[in-house]
């Protein structure tokens, strides 16, 4: 590997990382409408906690993604968050958005200051309550901005389509994707290889009982080819390819890793389960956005001298079903290495929690099945990618 | 399965199959559950029939009574403390507490389940369950009101819930008394989830098996019992501003807001046992104390009087006066009053028939009504789909046969004898002939309007108060020839509007103008002598009154103060004079509020809420010219020349018989004149005064003539060392 050699004092590693089941953002049916995300978030943060074992007074630093900073997920959810969690006084929060990337920005931030020599133990994580703070509520974007790309490009919707039909991937293929990560996830959650990561949050079931929140409510083992192709398109009604199934949900959820330097979590007798090798960012046409995990991993495995085979496992953020399919093919990545416990498609994509609960199920991945390296990638609206590479560290 | 052999138990436990108990209440024979010495009684028999069977996998705590889960503790158990040492109220305390603490140190653990009222005691009750589960229904409100009554919970209350939810936030919910729904429950955490109603059962079964599986209620009980001190910052932070702000609202007139903040702070820092001692020891303290007696007093005479049928001997009914349920309401005259009224009819519910000769003052008006009834306190604006929906509700006519269905009318045109008197014949002239007709006035004799009627005995008088929506006291005048039966129908109607009606008998000034008058003709009369008017209301204003008297002359506006006045000085002279100082000021064009001057200078373009200024220098000006010798004022005797010529009054009520009970003139004081509730009302302040100190301080003042000299029932009650009300008949 091309990077730096780390040495224990500037080795990142994540020792424990949690999320809670992904709801669907449904006024009547969601299994979080009457939780509110910043609650969601202080359950993932107090959970991440008990679950390392780390000493919450010797966290320096609270960093989560949230795409909508406002109202409940408002003035600096990351450190209200904190405060609900009841975390001492002393550990410090931000707020950052890199939109969809949100979650995988906050993480690698703080490796970022691991690397640095600055902080030594943070909490990296996102949260989303799309049903509360719809996603395109409260967003004005300048006119002018739009002067070098087009108003479509603002619906992602309309960007998955651009590219199914400027790569050729078919309605078909699209939905054949979908019914694949629903069946991965339903056989993931049937065999309680989620029971690791989802921390129980109280939520409401459709009659409105209180109900233990533990299975990912978008997921429908029982969904079929035939099913999905009865959908209309969501997003050019008669011509288009994309329709509910083959996007991701809009979600309600958090997720939080604890991220700490290597030396710092030996002296706490902590067991590191991976360490982060490396993060990168990339831009695209705005037009494009889908395509942004393709300019962000080809820098990332620049950076590390890595070839995609290298890569043993990776989470592939499914915003769309063709833009997972595109950047698959254009990659040359290995699809049984993608999304083996299925993807957002199935699970729910809550924006600003996606990112940390994508490296969430990969780095329980990598530990269920023993793998070395394991990669997260998103594409992320306006037109960027972002990528994290994770390598598991044997205990 | 029954749990006390009692047949009339209020306590009923049921086990269900998966081995969950449920435990609900039912107190017989009352609208809310309420926390009796039976139901402790048979809570404590309860659990120990509980103890003795088969362990249960948990306990659910509910209510057997729709819409009430508790409303409180019996507040005649209150009352009945007065006469209890602290030493024994401690003991009391601690046997409660003790009782409850039984339901978290079981082996099991317990959810309350919470439909409908859950208040003070009852959620005391709700709060020593290991958890809560509220219902989203609009009836469920959860709060602790104790402060209201000057106390704070004596349960273990404050204890449980500065540890459940943190100090702060329990200082403010208990210091503010105000009951919240379950959502905003759920969100300050006193309840672990919120869901419908028939959900609720459910989600206490799964909520107990989900928290045996996590051993969570160990670890929540763990948590309560740990002292939840502050950081020192953030307490010495709390304390500064919640004691600044509890100042600023209670004027340091009732101990209550500060002992819980001080209760609750000490609290939080010490084990549970000492946290709960310190509780009993404050509930002791202001249960002993005057101020929460008198607030406790003043709740129960607002029991009493929505009990009042308004005839009869006070308490019980007179059988052949039966009220007539208004269905029809009309209100004649739609100038502020009379819009006032309107909105209050449609803001309850009622539909409306509105009459104003004028057709632009009708049109105004109901603008004006519609705002009123449809207003958005949180948005600061009427809301305009409800505002619609009242349109529909709201019938406006300029001609008087519009009146011809109605069952009540409200006469409320102009305040002059000659337009009311053709009004009221108008009125009688259209209407059917069981419809009672009621007339707002407050200056104008019932008899006399009632000559302008043929049939006098279905009018009556229902004096409201400006502004209509604020002021809750109704006077329902009744005049020589008024029936029982329009009585009742007036008291029944105006409790309808949520006011607080008092009978009284027509005399001049009926009861509030009476004892409202001599207040404000002795600030006059002070300022002539020289006294700086900004020290005159803020003596008033620390004696607790909620403005001083030149304020509220500003309030009221100088030329109505001068018509009320004229009334009282025909009828009073001897002591009630009208002062020359007043028509002066109206001459000036000085009107009050209204027109940004009075007493003092208002800004005008703040409206209604200005603050008043700064003194008027040409008003000094005016007074100088009937200035009066200066005395030695001090602010002891400055307040007693503006409130012992009230008593006197009072005493001359008393014994002219205005009204049918004594208490009924501390209500009153209290709704219109804002006298200061922790005083207990005029009456309640002169025995706790003691006539023979009256008397003591109304020697140097004699000199000013009759209005402080003292009447015969202050000698009689001065000599036979007795009292003004007689505590035994409330």
């Amino acid at each position: 590997m091309k990077a730096a050699p780390r040495t224990p004092d500037t080795n990142p590693v994540v020792v424990a990382c949690c999320r809670t089941a992904i709801g669907r953002a449904h006024a009547d049916r969601g299994l979080f409408r009457h939780v509110r995300g910043d609650e969601l978030a202080a359950a993932v943060l107090t959970a991440a906690v008990d679950l390392s074992g780390v000493d919450p007074a010797t966290i320096d630093d609270v960093i989560l993604g949230a795409t909508q900073q406002r109202g409940e997920q408002g003035g600096n959810v990351a450190r209200t968050a904190a405060l609900l969690a009841g975390l001492p006084f002393s550990v410090a929060g931000a707020t950052v958005n890199r939109l969809c990337g949100s979650g995988l920005e906050a993480l690698a931030r703080a490796a970022q200051a691991i690397v640095a020599q600055e902080e030594r133990v943070l909490i990296a994580g996102g949260v989303e309550h799309m049903l509360h703070l719809p996603m395109d509520s409260a967003i004005d974007i300048h006119p002018r901005a739009l002067a070098r790309s087009s108003r479509g490009m603002l619906s992602m919707g309309l960007t998955a389509e651009q590219l199914a039909a400027e790569h050729r991937i078919p309605r078909r293929a699209q939905e054949s994707y979908a019914l694949e990560s629903h069946r991965r996830a339903a056989a993931a959650a049937d065999a309680g290889l989620f029971d690791d990561e989802i921390v129980a949050v109280l939520g409401h079931d459709e009659s409105g009982a209180l109900v233990e929140a533990t299975r990912d409510q978008s997921i429908r083992g029982d969904t079929s080819l035939e099913a999905m192709a009865a959908l209309e398109p969501v997003f050019l009604p008669r011509l288009g390819t994309v329709t509910a199934a083959t996007s991701a949900p809009v979600s309600d959820g958090a997720a939080a890793l604890v991220v700490m330097q290597e030396t710092e979590a030996r002296r706490q007798g902590l067991v590191p389960l991976a360490r982060i090798v490396a993060s990168a960012v990339a831009g695209v046409a705005p037009a494009a956005m889908g395509t942004g995990p393709v300019a962000a991993t080809r820098k990332l495995l620049a950076r590390t001298g890595l070839t995609a085979a290298d890569i043993d496992l990776v989470e592939l953020n499914e915003a769309f079903a063709a833009q997972a399919i595109h950047c698959i093919d254009a990659l040359g990545l290995d699809a049984a290495r993608v999304n083996v416990r299925g993807g957002s498609l199935a699970i729910g994509h809550p924006l600003g929690a996606s990112g940390a609960r994508i490296a969430t199920t990969l780095l329980h991945a990598l530990v269920a099945d023993g793998k070395r390296l394991g990669l997260a990638a998103m594409c992320i609206g306006l037109g960027q990618g972002i990528a994290v590479l994770f390598e598991r560290i044997e205990s | 399965m029954p749990a006390t052999g009692r047949e009339s138990s209020t306590v009923t436990v049921e086990r269900l199959e998966d081995g969950v108990l449920v435990l609900s209440f039912l107190v017989p024979g009352r609208r809310q559950n309420v926390i009796t010495e039976a139901v402790l009684v048979d809570l404590a028999a309860a659990l120990d029939a509980i103890d003795r069977g088969p362990p249960p996998r948990g306990l659910v705590v509910c209510s057997g009574l729709k819409g009430s889960f508790f409303a409180g503790a019996d507040v005649a158990r209150l009352e009945a403390l007065a006469g209890t040492s602290p030493g024994d109220i401690e003991r009391l305390c601690a046997a409660g507490r003790g009782l409850f603490a039984r339901l978290s140190a079981a082996a099991w653990p317990s959810v309350a389940v919470i439909d409908g009222v859950c208040l003070g005691g009852g959620l005391e009750l709700a709060l020593a369950c290991d958890f809560r589960i509220a219902t989203t229904a609009a009836h469920t409100s959860l709060g602790l009101p104790e402060v209201k009554l000057g106390l704070l919970p004596g349960w273990g209350g404050t204890v449980r819930l500065a540890r459940l939810i943190g100090p702060g936030p329990a200082v403010e919910f208990t210091a503010g008394g105000e009951p919240v729904d379950g959502r905003a429950a759920q969100l300050l955490g006193i309840v672990d989830g919120c869901v419908p109603a028939e959900e609720a059962l459910v989600s206490a079964r799964r909520l107990i098996e989900c928290q045996i599986a996590q051993a969570g209620h160990v670890a929540r009980r763990k948590r309560l019992a740990a002292p939840v001190g502050l950081a020192p910052e953030e307490r010495a932070f709390l304390e500064a501003v919640v004691s600044t702000v509890i100042l600023g609202r209670t004027g340091g007139h009732y101990p209550a807001p500060a002992t819980i903040l001080r209760t609750i702070l000490a609290g939080a820092e010490a084990d549970l046992a000492e946290a709960g001692r310190l509780e009993s020891e404050a509930f002791a303290a202001l249960s002993t104390g005057d101020v929460s007696r008198q607030l406790v007093r003043v709740f129960r005479l607002g029991e009493r009087n929505r009990r009042d049928p308004g005839v009869g001997g006070g308490d019980a009914p007179s059988p052949d006066a039966e009220a007539a349920p208004v269905e029809h309401p009309a209100v004649v005259g739609a100038g502020i009053m009379g819009a006032g009224i309107a909105a209050s009819h449609l803001r309850h519910g009622f539909a409306l028939t509105l009459v104003d000769v004028n057709a632009e003052t009708l049109e105004r008006g109901a603008a004006g009504i519609l705002e009123e009834a449809a207003w958005d306190r949180a948005a600061r604006r009427a809301d305009p789909a409800r505002s619609l929906a009242l349109a529909g509700r709201l019938r406006t006519a300029v001609d008087a046969s519009a009146l011809a269905g109605a069952d009540l009318v409200i006469e409320s045109v102009l305040e002059r004898t000659d337009v009311k008197r053709r009004a009221l014949a108008e009125i009688e002239r259209v209407v059917g002939p069981d419809t009672v007709i009621a007339t707002n006035t407050s200056t104008n004799p019932i008899a006399n309007l009632a000559t302008a009627l043929t049939n006098p005995a279905r009018f009556c008088g229902m004096h409201f108060f400006n502004p209509v929506r604020r002021m809750t006291l109704v006077e329902v005048v009744r005049g020589p020839e008024t029936s029982d039966a329009t009585i009742a129908t007036a008291v029944a109607h105006a409790k309808r509007l949520s006011k607080c009606p008092v009978v009284v008998r027509d005399s001049p000034g009926f009861l509030v103008n009476r004892l409202l008058m001599p207040y404000l003709h002795e600030s006059v009369e002070m300022l002539r002598e020289g006294l700086d008017p900004q020290r005159i209301d803020r003596v008033a204003r620390a004696f607790g009154m909620p403005m001083g008297p030149l304020e509220l002359y500003d309030m009221i506006g100088l030329d109505t103060a001068f018509y009320a006045g004229l009334v009282l000085d025909g009828a009073f002279g001897d002591r009630i004079e009208s002062s020359p100082v007043i028509p002066a000021l109206v001459k000036s064009g000085r009107l009050g509020r209204k027109t940004g001057a009075g007493f003092y200078v208002y800004d005008e373009s703040a409206g209604q809420r200005a603050k008043p200024a700064r003194p008027d220098a040409g008003v000094l000006g005016l007074v100088a010219a009937y200035a009066l010798p200066a005395r030695e004022t001090t602010d002891r005797t400055l307040a007693d020349r503006l409130l012992l010529p009230v008593v006197l009054e009072a005493t001359r009520v008393l014994d002219e018989g205005i009204v049918r009970d004594g208490r009924d003139i501390d209500l009153a004081v209290i709704h219109a004149l804002g006298f200061p509730a922790f005083r207990g009302g005029v009456l309640a302040w002169a025995d706790t005064l003691g006539a023979a100190e009256i008397l003591r301080r109304l020697e140097p003042l004699a000199d000013l003539g009759v209005r402080m000299h003292p009447t015969r029932r202050l000698l009689d009650v001065a000599r036979g060392g007795g009292r003004f009300l007689s505590e035994a008949s409330s």
